[in-house]
């Protein structure tokens, strides 16, 4: 951020990075506003007509709400293991506590396909397929391994002589952690917690095995939407996510700033 | 504990006897594995006494103040305060207050919440709390700043908020651990005069763990050395400058002239040179002589009765304002001479022929290491 000169080549370069990176929001912002029956670009007439077709959606909106709940659900019991967990890993540091994190983040390493057909297998059994019980199972063991390794890395670069601190000056260690290793760790775990809430939000894969006629994820059912259909009406959903997303980055930054959440 | 002490070092060190100061370390002993990071350390000190921890690093200092904080476990012995066991007391119950090299303050409190939590954590009422943390808070010299965050201040002002949430519980000890060496060197000596004045205005009992050689013998009023887990002396800042008892601690505290050769009696000849000492000895020995002991003349001065003498030709001036000091070419050795520099005195260039005097009671001689 000093004020060094920047080469044009650099700008240049920047320029097509960015480009690049949002070459589908400059394809789908257009496309949302279609007038037209068939997904086209550029369309040939203009409307509103796709976001009130969003609103006449039960399934998409259904859908959505589901993904919600299903994220922040997902998230908040992320967040209610992890920080124990990564506590006992980091803190405690028992024996083989490498290898239960290792562990913990081995489904990082598997292929979702491979995860899915595993518990296609084992949930059909368990007669939990397309029930929101087995999506939350099936979203927690993906979501998990980011939470597990955001807080643990968090909490391995605090600096343990605040805590030593605290203890000299008569806290217990149940009120250390309360009071000065929790406060400390809140932006690891906002930045955890907004991890979690977005790959949950986002997964398509496991959401597709784990799905059903009467219960699907936002993604799914955008998917199978333009499986059946050619018309623009996930354009205009995908907008209506990207300033829902936009929207929570700013409320998140403007509250904690974003910068001191991802950048330690 | 003071191994092979020359004769006229007999002079005890000031403080408690042993197992009746009002800190009293028995035995304590710190094992890692095979590795004794601590040996069985005796120490007592009084109340109100200042008293520095200070070696190398890795001599085991920082384990011992730690283990006195109760932040790691002992391997043996006991640590007694006022009386009381505290060995095996958790760190949160043992009313001590630690200023640690890092600052560790609080990130996310203020420095009134700093400077409040132990007040908090022994829930003392509201007002008395105010009242305490805004009497710290001035002590240190930090009214108006009672409203920032940690990361808005200066080093020396965060270490001085860690003083003053060390101090404001009135801890029964205060602990230092090598809390000055992240300030650059200006701030430090205002730093050492100011832990001073308030430790003796407050009379708390304070230690002090440092590598820093000036700041123990400035701020102490006993030093203990400790090398390789164990103490090598313990004794005022003079006693430890003037008389060390170790070689050890005679090298690691100020500078020295080291030489090895051989004793008969009070004669001890370093290769061709002959000097004299006031202690008895015979074998191989280790001889040191303070720079500051020994004095310079033109050549050919006649010396005084009974001080040692040698002649010689000076190799190196060094000027350092408040002293010079010449290396000093004598008979294959080279002697390290420093004088103080008094008003427009005479300095002696490179090449000019010698003669340096000492007392005899000024040649330190210690067993030849093995």
């Amino acid at each position: 951020m000093d004020e060094r000169p920047i080469s044009p080549i650099l700008k240049i370069l920047a320029a097509v990075g960015f480009l690049f990176l949002l070459a589908p929001v400059l394809i789908v912002v257009p496309l949302s506003f279609s007038g037209e029956v068939f997904m086209a670009f550029p369309p040939e007439s203009w409307s509103l007509r796709w976001y009130a077709a969003i609103a006449e959606n039960e399934k998409m909106l259904a859908a959505f709400l589901f993904s919600l709940k299903l994220a922040t659900a997902v998230t908040a019991v992320n967040l209610f293991v992890a920080v124990p967990a990564a506590y006992a890993l980091v803190r405690l540091a028992p024996r083989g506590g490498d290898a239960m994190m290792g562990f913990f983040t081995a489904p990082l390493l598997l292929p979702s396909i491979v995860l899915g057909l595993a518990m296609l297998i084992v949930f059909s059994r368990a007669g939990l397929l397309a029930t929101p019980q087995g999506m939350f199972v099936a979203h927690l063991v993906v979501t998990l391994p980011y939470t597990l390794r955001v807080i643990a890395t968090a909490l391995s670069t605090l600096p343990i002589a605040v805590e030593e601190a605290a203890a000299t000056l008569g806290a217990s260690p149940v009120t250390v952690f309360r009071r000065v290793t929790l406060p400390m760790m809140v932006p690891g775990m906002i930045a955890a917690g907004s991890l979690s809430f977005l790959v949950s939000f986002d997964e398509v894969v496991l959401s597709l095995f784990m799905s059903g006629p009467r219960l699907s994820t936002l993604p799914v059912e955008m998917y199978n939407h333009v499986e059946n259909r050619a018309d623009p009406l996930v354009a205009a959903v995908s907008v209506l996510l990207v300033v829902f997303t936009l929207v929570a980055v700013v409320v998140v930054d403007r509250s904690l700033g974003l910068a001191k959440t991802f950048v330690r | 504990m003071m191994h092979q002490a020359p004769t006229d070092m007999t002079v005890a060190a000031a403080g408690p006897r042993a197992g009746q100061g009002y800190l009293s370390l028995q035995g304590l002993t710190k094992r890692y594995h095979d590795f004794l990071a601590v040996e069985a350390i005796d120490l007592d000190v009084a109340q109100g006494e200042f008293v520095a921890l200070l070696g190398p690093s890795g001599c085991g200092k920082t384990t011992t103040l730690r283990m006195i904080a109760g932040l790691v476990p002992t391997s043996g012995g006991r640590i007694v305060v006022a009386g009381q066991d505290l060995t095996a007391v958790p760190p949160h119950k043992r009313d001590m207050g630690l200023v640690f090299q890092s600052y560790a303050l609080f990130p996310h409190m203020t420095i009134a919440q700093n400077v409040a939590f132990g007040l908090e954590m022994r829930r003392l009422p509201r007002m008395e709390i105010a009242a305490r943390v805004a009497e710290a808070v001035a002590m240190v010299r930090l009214e108006g700043r009672e409203d920032r965050r940690p990361a808005q201040l200066s080093g020396g002002q965060q270490q001085r908020v860690a003083l003053a949430r060390a101090l404001v519980v009135r801890p029964s000890i205060l602990l230092f651990d090598e809390p000055l060496s992240n300030l650059d060197a200006k701030l430090r000596e205002e730093m050492r005069s100011e832990i001073r004045e308030i430790q003796q205005r407050l009379g708390t009992t304070a230690l002090f763990v440092t590598h820093d050689q000036d700041e123990a013998l400035t701020m102490s009023d006993r030093i203990v050395v400790m090398s390789h887990g164990r103490i090598e002396q313990i004794g005022r800042p003079e006693d430890l400058y003037e008389r060390p008892a170790t070689p050890f601690v005679a090298r690691f505290v100020g500078r020295t002239n080291r030489f090895t050769g051989n004793a008969h009696g009070t004669t001890i000849r370093l290769g061709d040179l002959a000097v004299r000492a006031a202690t008895q000895r015979s074998g191989p020995v280790e001889v040191m002589i303070r720079p500051h002991r020994v004095a310079l003349a033109a050549a050919g001065c006649v010396p005084a009765d009974g001080l040692n003498s040698v002649t010689g030709i000076v190799r190196r001036t060094t000027y350092s304002g408040d002293f010079v000091q010449y290396l000093v070419d004598a008979d294959g050795l080279t002697f390290m001479v420093e004088e103080a520099t008094v008003g427009h005195g005479r300095i002696a260039p490179a090449g000019t022929a010698v003669t340096l005097t000492w007392a005899p009671a000024d040649t330190l001689v210690y067993e030849a290491a093995p």
